[in-house]
């Protein structure tokens, strides 16, 4: 009998609340993913490539784990309180029969393990279904033969999806059937009205409504104009009057809505009833919505953005260099590499293997080395041009940069690899080059305009005269290594202004009948493996393209994980809370039949209910999320990185369209368990 | 003159052999316009049955009924649903009240579901609030008003679209003596003045000394009528005529074991 009590209940939890355990096997899908990630065939590459980055994010997986396990009890917890209050009078009624308290905590335990072991029994065969198929598409995404794919699944995984969800379960079960026995059989069976909510005079809301958008605009101006992200003061501040201007915005929402219920057009079906529905609804829960619509804007926010830097991440670097061999400190160590190369049969291998030397000035007057540089009229022409904000970004940068001297010979050698014209300077001259990690395009032509003139500067007190256009083609392979300013100058003067004291870069650029016979993949592989031997330290271009593969995966994955997360946690309160809400003014629909009201007009209504429900907080997310991304675009991209900024806005907007369709699913998947609910209220009942 | 409501061997089997339950066993009256019914009985008599048949709240197992010469057991859908809030008007024993809307949002809200303009009952609303002496808690919510409150502004959304019958289901159940009879007091004057055809289920005589006409239900089948003599018999003296019937309804001293 018990038993067969415990698996009715676990069975009608089930089916009241679909939505909710749709959550948790969403989930449980989740915790395994990010839990399986080293199985990934990209990351088992990207650790043969990138061990050190891969072992870190790794290493981070537990805390994101340990994060969305935090979240996820409070949401287990929120939604089975709902669940538990609702049951409360058949408590009452289980302990008014003779039951037990020891006997009927049993049973509500046994009750939730039933449930939670069909959860899991269901969810992780999903997941690793779900985890295989993503490593498979993201292998071949990235271009790795799935020859080498191996199968993801980890038991170590599954251990602690499994456990790290009962765990929770376990825990919100403890708290809250502590509770309720707690509790006296009168107070379970008696139905707890719920009182009523003092209300403020309207303009205290309008007010607060006003507030709340003026706090939201500061917010935004001073992350998107870039000033938050320069201080952590400012930034904290900027997070502060979002959060307020959220909550203040959603507690003055009863407004607006007080409004619509007087206004509008009164005599379409039931118009007034559902705007005193939705008004009861932000009247009760402005915070939870407020809370709700902020983890929509986070999940907005993480997808949109991380989606769109992953997928410029690096786009726009030409790619000339193969290997760089590391640096040395003399021509006859170059030598000495080249020679070892030679020994091994690898050189012939190299269609080019050139020396780069780079160099700092070593003062003779006794000047600072941030000194040694004196670019005034530059500088002063640089002051008057217009846009104000690149010729004003450019001068900020430029008074902390400490030049590097590159020598001209190496540099043409590197031009010369990458198909482009030489470099032809005078012996006073000397050409500008900048890292494109540190210049935008419209900076460097800005620069260019003012480099026609041959702007005279001063290197260690002597005359030069800086020339263009600006040059930006990588000097070494490993794009890890930028030179935010520096000055290419002829060999003489090199040797002049470094005194000797340089670091050389031994370049080489693989020949095209290596490449040809496979890809280019497979050729640096080969190579990798033969140099391996020669015990050389060298940086090729596929360790290159795998971090920036390794950012642009963890990137999209830690941002999809958490843009999941939130939004399972937020889709989930605020549909739970609506249909246990429906369920729990039952009365009201019963009256509205028994007034005349048609199943239609009710589902009509309800969805109504729905689409506000749902879409306060969306719409206050998705308008939100335009400046969230743009904010953090603004802050975490680089200069050149920006000139794609258009491209990722789109590509973000995009983004943020998918998930809202996926809001979409969502909302109608909640609408129909209401018609659903609707429907065995219409039902004709016996009332003796 | 036709009448407005017509029953016709109404039946309403629960449950099956041997565990039936008879709480309509053909059951057949008729009810006149400008009428005041009373339908009276012992609990599981079958009488709230009977109402939500005419309700069309639940479907009996057989029989007929018919209101203003139309089959109401044949009506589905949007006709059905025009019917329970067009031709009837619901009058609830715990008010049934919206406690999320006003008191005047409550008596609107048979218009709103009807798609009837709110100007064309301005005027109606108007008069029944200040009948009901309801017009100052028409811009408050169910929580603010007295339990008399409440049901007058019950009454009023269950009149304001002038239904051809009023259904009350123990009115007075919910209400204290004195709230209870102000409120028959007012369903009487609207019956007097207005016509309104009005049946009532009740156990409370007092209220049911009110009605011109009571049927008694025992069994799922009528056991007795008595009509008032108007205006001979004063209220009182109908009132002793119910009690007399109720004693014997409760089976008088043969039923006692």
């Amino acid at each position: 009998m018990f038993s067969k009590l415990v698996s009715r209940n676990s069975k009608r939890n089930r089916k009241e609340n679909g939505l909710f355990f749709g959550s948790m096997l969403a989930a449980i899908i989740v915790f395994y993913i990010i839990l399986a990630l080293p199985r990934q065939d990209v990351m088992i590459f990207l650790s043969k490539m990138e061990s050190d980055a891969v072992n870190k994010l790794m290493s981070m997986i537990p805390v994101f784990y340990g994060m969305a396990l935090v979240i996820l009890f409070f949401l287990i917890y929120y939604a089975s309180r709902f669940q538990m209050e609702r049951r409360k009078h058949e408590f009452g009624v289980y302990l008014i029969l003779g039951m037990r308290r020891s006997k009927l905590f049993t049973m509500l335990l046994a009750e939730d393990l039933r449930n939670s072991l069909i959860l899991l029994a269901v969810g992780l065969p999903v997941s690793l279904m779900l985890s295989e198929l993503i490593s498979l598409i993201t292998a071949r995404l990235v271009g790795i033969s799935i020859v080498g794919h191996q199968v993801s699944f980890s038991l170590e995984a599954m251990f602690w999806t499994a456990g790290g969800f009962l765990l929770i379960k376990f825990a919100a079960f403890l708290i809250l059937s502590g509770k309720i026995s707690r509790q006296e059989i009168d107070s379970l069976l008696a139905e707890m009205p719920k009182g009523e909510k003092k209300q403020l005079p309207a303009p205290v809301y309008g007010a607060s409504l006003i507030a709340g958008i003026i706090c939201l605009i500061i917010a935004y101006t001073s992350v998107t104009r870039g000033e938050a992200w320069i201080y952590v003061r400012q930034m904290t501040a900027a997070v502060m009057f979002g959060l307020v201007g959220t909550m203040a915005l959603f507690w003055g929402l009863r407004f607006p809505i007080g409004l619509l219920v007087k206004a509008g057009k009164r005599d379409r079906q039931l118009h007034v009833f559902h705007f005193r529905q939705v008004e009861e609804t932000v009247i009760y829960q402005s915070g939870t919505l407020a809370v709700c619509s902020l983890l929509i804007l986070a999940a907005m926010c993480c997808f949109g953005s991380g989606v769109a830097i992953a997928g410029f991440y690096g786009k726009s670097e030409p790619h000339v260099l193969d290997y760089t061999f590391a640096y040395v400190e003399s021509s006859e160590e170059a030598a000495a590499i080249r020679q070892q190369l030679s020994d091994h049969g690898l050189d012939s291998r190299f269609s080019d293997l050139f020396e780069i030397k780079i160099g700092m000035v070593q003062s003779r007057t006794g000047e600072d080395r941030e000194d040694v540089l004196k670019m005034d009229r530059l500088m002063e022409e640089l002051d008057g041009m217009q846009p104000a904000e690149i010729s004003g970004r450019l001068l900020n940068n430029m008074k902390y940069y400490t030049p590097y001297l590159i020598s001209l010979s190496g540099y043409n050698r590197l031009l010369a690899a990458a198909d482009m014209p030489e470099l032809k300077l005078d012996a006073e001259e000397a050409a500008v080059y900048m890292d494109s990690g540190f210049s935008s395009e419209e900076m460097r032509q800005m620069l260019n305009r003012i480099l026609e003139t041959k702007p005279e500067a001063l290197l260690d007190g002597d005359a030069l005269y800086l020339t263009g256009p600006v040059q930006t083609t990588d000097v070494v392979t490993d794009r890890s290594i930028t030179l935010a300013f520096a000055l290419i100058v002829p060999d003489e003067m090199f040797e002049y202004y470094t005194q000797g004291e340089c670091e050389i870069y031994l370049d080489g650029v693989l020949d095209e009948k290596t490449i040809q016979k496979a890809s280019l993949m497979s050729a640096i592989s080969d190579m990798n493996r033969e140099l391996d031997k020669t015990g050389l330290q060298y940086e090729s271009y596929l360790q290159n393209m795998g971090r920036q593969m390794f950012y642009m995966v963890s990137a999209s994955y830690i941002t999809i994980y958490l843009a999941v997360i939130f939004l399972i946690i937020a889709n989930t309160v605020i549909g739970v809370q609506f249909l246990m809400g429906q369920q729990n003014v039952n009365r009201r629909y019963r009256t509205l039949i028994r007034l005349g009201a048609s199943y239609k007009t009710l589902c009509r209504s309800a969805r109504k209910q729905i689409n506000w429900y749902f879409g306060i907080p969306t719409v206050a997310a998705a308008c939100s999320s335009v400046f969230g991304v743009r904010a953090l675009l603004t802050g975490l991209l680089s200069p050149d990185a920006k000139e794609h900024f258009l491209q990722m806005i789109m590509l973000s907007i995009v983004m943020i369209s998918g998930l809202c369709v996926l809001e979409y699913i969502y909302v109608a998947a909640v609408k129909k368990s209401s018609d659903r609910y609707l429907l065995t209220l219409t039902e004709l009942e016996r009332e003796e | 003159m036709e009448p407005i409501l017509e029953i016709e061997s109404l039946k309403k089997y629960y449950g099956k052999n041997p565990n039936q339950t008879k709480a309509l066993d053909g059951i057949t009256f008729q009810v006149m316009p400008g009428e005041f019914l009373g339908i009276m009985g012992c609990s599981g008599s079958g009488k709230s049955t009977l109402l939500n048949c005419i309700a069309a709240v639940t479907r009996p197992g057989s029989g007929s009924i018919m209101m203003k010469g139309r089959q109401v057991l044949s009506l589905s859908g949007a006709e059905l649903a025009d019917y329970r809030g067009r031709e009837i008007g619901y009058l609830f024993q715990n008010f049934e009240l919206l406690d999320n809307l006003t008191g005047r949002e409550n008596i609107l809200l048979p218009l709103s579901l009807h798609g009837v303009p709110e100007q064309e009952s301005r005027t109606r609303l108007e008069k029944l609030a200040s009948y009901l002496e309801v017009t100052d808690v028409l811009d408050k919510f169910p929580v603010q008003m007295s339990g008399g409150q409440k049901q007058r502004i019950a009454a009023a959304r269950a009149l304001i679209l002038n239904p051809g019958i009023i259904l009350a289901d123990e009115p007075t159940g919910a209400l204290d003596s004195k709230n209870a009879k102000a409120l028959m007091e007012k369903l009487a004057g609207l019956n007097q003045d207005e016509h309104a055809t009005i049946l009532m289920v009740t156990h409370d005589s007092n209220a049911a000394s009110y009605c011109s006409r009571i049927l008694f239900i025992q069994d799922g089948v009528l056991f007795h009528e008595l009509r008032r003599d108007i205006p001979d018999e004063t209220r009182p003296l109908f009132y002793e005529r119910i009690l007399m019937m109720m004693a014997q309804l409760g089976g008088g001293s043969a039923n006692v074991l």
